[in-house]
């Protein structure tokens, strides 16, 4: 079975969130500040530009190759199925980065703890896309 | 695919053998879903809505039961 227009794109958003953020984490956690630093919001804003650029760059060379971008019902099913277990993480992530703002006067973690669900909520909603796709919605 | 212990299961390849095999994108664009959706549906990974059910029975001009049926595990 062929890779959809859809599936080529999530493959690309999860390996560039991957890249991206597995960039900025491996830069930034091993120097935990008790605050953010300036120099790690440059990290940030790098791996930001990484994400938005691979992004575009990929979705125009998909496109180039595959124009049937449409969508039917099956398509927003998977999205709704993913979404909602992507939602489920993120909001596990927000009950503990409160759950951190409580006991500690660390940003750096409290922002951080968040960051990380965030990011895992992504790939955990764009992985259950993916697996539906391949294995049923 | 049901969650109730049955499953659908269907004959739309036989019934496009039986068009002259008529190819999943054929299918697909007449029924107005993607070729993905044909070939997960065919495959039995995807149980469709009944308009999308409805419709492949039309391009098959067959009654919906002679496309798709349900089966107790």
């Amino acid at each position: 079975m062929s890779m959809s227009f859809q599936e080529k794109s999530l493959w690309l958003m999860f390996i560039g969130l991957v890249g991206g953020f597995g960039f900025y984490f491996v830069r930034v956690l091993p120097s935990s500040t008790a605050q953010f630093m300036p120099y790690q919001v440059v990290f940030f804003v790098l791996a930001v530009v990484m994400l938005v650029v691979t992004q575009v760059v990929g979705h125009i060379i998909i496109a180039l190759f595959d124009r049937s971008a449409n969508t039917d019902e099956r398509d927003r099913l998977i999205e709704l199925k993913g979404t909602r277990n992507g939602a489920y993480v993120l909001a596990t992530g927000v009950f503990l980065a409160l759950c951190v703002a409580l006991v500690t006067e660390s940003n750096f973690i409290f922002t951080h703890v968040l960051l990380g669900f965030w990011v895992l909520a992504q790939l955990v909603e764009i992985g259950s896309q993916l697996f539906f796709y391949r294995w049923g919605a | 695919m049901g969650k109730s212990g049955g499953h659908v299961t269907n004959e739309i390849r036989k019934l496009r053998f039986h068009q002259d095999e008529m190819t999943q994108q054929e299918l697909a664009d007449r029924v107005g879903v993607t070729r993905q959706t044909i070939n997960a549906i065919e495959g039995n990974k995807y149980s469709p809505s009944l308009e999308v059910a409805f419709r492949i029975a039309r391009v098959f001009d067959v009654p919906l039961e002679q496309v798709f049926q349900y089966g107790e595990e």
